[in-house]
């Protein structure tokens, strides 16, 4: 159970270096000498549901994931997460969530075993429950042949279910996936989905950002488009398309946000 | 603080599993410190050797105006004339094609000095900048010993023949130098400053990689903002880091100084000249005052480093940014090195050259102990300060997401 109230984010802008030309960033949130990368934000997703985050690039998604997930602090508004206030006690909401994006790698140098081992003790998971849980998941992956490898020998495919098992290994119930499947292809793509899919099924809230609109498809009961940092629609796929008179979910988003562009 | 002890220990085991690290940390401090200082003592050794019984080849021009001289030099066999050399300007150009050591030149009325009981000037033509300066201390004796002769004939000239007297008439008074300084002060002056420089450049060699590789690394792999999810404080985070960079560098000190004292202990210590002497002089507590100097040293260079890294994006960014700073922390140490610098209440006050004065100090035998802990608080003062910052540095959104 995830409550967004009126999230905002506000940065330092980028200073413009002496003699470079101004450049014409046409960003309505950029002012003076601050950038307001998320305003207002409010939305929320429940238990057993997957919400999609869409948005171009540099629309915020990343920003609003951060926020939420306590790496960054919010320049005002909130979020509760699983009955927990996402300012007031960051430590606790960091128990309660699986961060999984697609840029996130690995120890290289150690093996698998080692790393799940380690983010296990970070999250405070009793050494017994670690242990069944580590051997759980490395057998219903199929993961046992390669743990003891270190992870620089691992093949893309391996590495991937690491990386799951590491996001769930203190079986959190809120989880937020940041474009997890960008630059993989159709099968590895395909263990994320699955992935995300047995989530829902336990039970978890899922925040997914991505741009793959048949994922969104495929996935998300409902989706919140973020423009510009602010929050352009929030309901089921569905009734975007309806909203935006397209039967094709891309055709629907690229026709709101190209609108809100005007 | 929890957290502390697990990334500590995570992040060691990742940086001894690193081979750059460990060359780094390791092999290069063991291996640098005994193969210097074996090619410094063979290399002086094998040429004082070879300066006092190389034979010496040299020019003679006008030896036909002082024959007692030429036959004194061919007597000796230890040197060689060349007789095809006879004019003074070829000297020069013969010694720099290596076909002479050096040239004499006898002036054209020398008979007549000598008949008349005068002082000659015998000219010595050789190259002052050389390495060692034995053509002059031989030819010295050389000359020494045809004063000795031509002086016994003079004084039989002039009947005195009580050495006592003919010595009061050569040399009225005579000053005895008597230096205080000990064998092991001496040479302490002249390399204990190395020495500090060394396990200086070691220290922060040691703690390079780990700190690249643990801050703008973990960014690069991105796995950092992973970590950061985690329910762990920021604090414990860096401090966990901290911890590795901070060991590493003292590994590596601690590895070079020990390699240093193995090499005394089993190879120094024979040497059979003042260097032995002086190398075996070295205490275990001087050793180890040395090290205890370093650590503070290592905390700061640690939390500098760690600093710097974590600002980076990326690995390359992080060595663009910690190069110079490897001047800057190491430069001092090396002011130590130069001749004339001394400890006082003025260098004292210089972060790291103090600690590389200290450690000189320590090296001389003349350490000045209320001194010592002064420095030695107020380095650990500076690391605290460094650290702190690094920790709050830590901190700061627009440093961990620096994109």
């Amino acid at each position: 159970m995830l409550e967004v109230k009126s999230l905002s984010k506000t940065f330092r802008a980028p200073k413009q270096k002496k003699g470079e030309i101004i450049k014409q960033r046409n960003d309505p949130r950029e002012s003076g000498k601050w950038f307001h990368a998320v305003q207002d934000l409010t939305f929320d997703c429940k238990a057993g549901e997957i919400l999609g985050l869409l948005g171009m690039n540099g629309a915020g998604k990343t920003t609003t994931l951060r926020m939420l997930a306590t790496a960054i602090k919010p320049s005002s508004g909130t979020a509760i997460m699983d009955g927990v206030d996402i300012v007031k006690n960051p430590m606790e909401v960091k128990r309660r969530i699986g961060f999984l994006s697609g840029s996130t790698g690995l120890y290289g140098r150690l093996t698998a075993e080692e790393m799940i081992l380690y983010y296990g003790k970070l999250h405070g998971v009793e050494p017994q429950v670690l242990k069944t849980r580590m051997e759980e998941m490395f057998h219903l992956l199929d993961m046992e042949s390669f743990v003891t490898r270190r992870n620089d020998n691992l093949s893309t495919g391996m590495k991937q279910k690491v990386s799951i098992v590491r996001t769930v290994i203190h079986d959190p119930p809120v989880l937020f996936f940041d474009e997890p499947t960008s630059g993989l292809d159709v099968l590895s793509a395909e263990n994320i989905v699955k992935f995300i899919r047995q989530c829902k099924a336990k039970g978890k809230t899922v925040v997914l950002s991505t741009h793959y609109m048949n994922e969104v498809e495929k996935l998300c009961d409902r989706v919140t488009v973020i423009h510009h940092g602010r929050n352009f629609f929030s309901g089921k796929p569905e009734d975007l398309k309806a909203e935006q008179g397209e039967t094709d979910l891309e055709e629907a988003f690229k026709k709101l946000v190209k609108g809100g562009q005007a | 603080m929890r957290g502390v002890t697990t990334v500590f220990l995570k992040e060691f085991k990742e940086v001894l599993r690193d081979r750059r690290t460990l060359i780094f940390m390791v092999a290069l401090p063991i291996i640098v410190l005994p193969v210097l200082f074996n090619g410094v003592a063979s290399f002086m050794q094998s040429q004082e050797k070879k300066a006092s019984q190389e034979v010496l080849k040299f020019a003679l021009i006008h030896g036909e105006n002082f024959p007692q001289l030429g036959a004194m030099l061919d007597a000796d066999e230890s040197f060689e004339r060349i007789p095809d050399i006879t004019n003074e300007e070829d000297i020069i150009p013969a010694i720099k094609l290596g076909k002479i050591k050096f040239g004499l030149l006898v002036p054209e009325s020398s008979a007549e000095y000598l008949d008349a009981g005068y002082s000659l000037d015998v000219k010595l033509i050789y190259n002052n900048a050389a390495f060692t300066q034995k053509v002059v201390s031989r030819t010295d004796a050389l000359i020494n010993k045809l004063n000795d002769k031509l002086r016994n004939t003079r004084f039989s000239e002039i009947n005195i023949s009580n050495p006592l007297q003919q010595g009061g008439f050569l040399e009225p008074v005579t000053l005895v130098r008597s230096g205080y300084a000990t064998k092991r002060e001496k040479l302490g002056e002249q390399i204990g400053g190395f020495l500090p420089y060394l396990f200086v450049v070691f220290c922060f060699l040691g703690a390079f990689y780990p700190a690249i590789d643990i801050g703008a690394g973990e960014k690069e792999r991105g796995t950092l903002e992973t970590l950061l999810l985690t329910p762990i404080s920021r604090t414990a985070l860096v401090l966990g880091k901290f911890g590795v960079v901070f060991v590493s560098g003292i590994v590596a000190a601690v590895v070079s100084i020990s390699s240093m004292a193995g090499w005394i202990y089993f190879k120094g210590a024979n040497l059979k000249d003042e260097l032995g002497e002086i190398f075996s002089s070295f205490g275990f507590l001087d050793l180890g005052l040395i090290l205890l100097m370093i650590v503070p040293l290592a905390a700061l260079f640690a939390s500098l480093m760690l600093s710097l890294s974590i600002f980076a994006k990326n690995f390359k960014e992080a060595q663009n940014f910690i190069a110079p700073l490897q001047f800057l922390l190491i430069f001092p140490a090396f002011l130590a090195f130069l001749p004339g610098i001394e400890l006082n209440w003025k260098t004292a006050m210089i972060p790291i050259t103090n600690i590389s004065l200290v450690i000189k100090e320590l090296a001389k035998g003349t350490v000045d102990y209320s001194m010592v802990s002064i420095i030695f608080a107020s380095t650990v003062l500076l690391a605290g300060a460094a650290t702190f910052f690094c920790v709050k540095w830590f901190q700061r959104e627009e440093v961990l997401f620096r994109s």
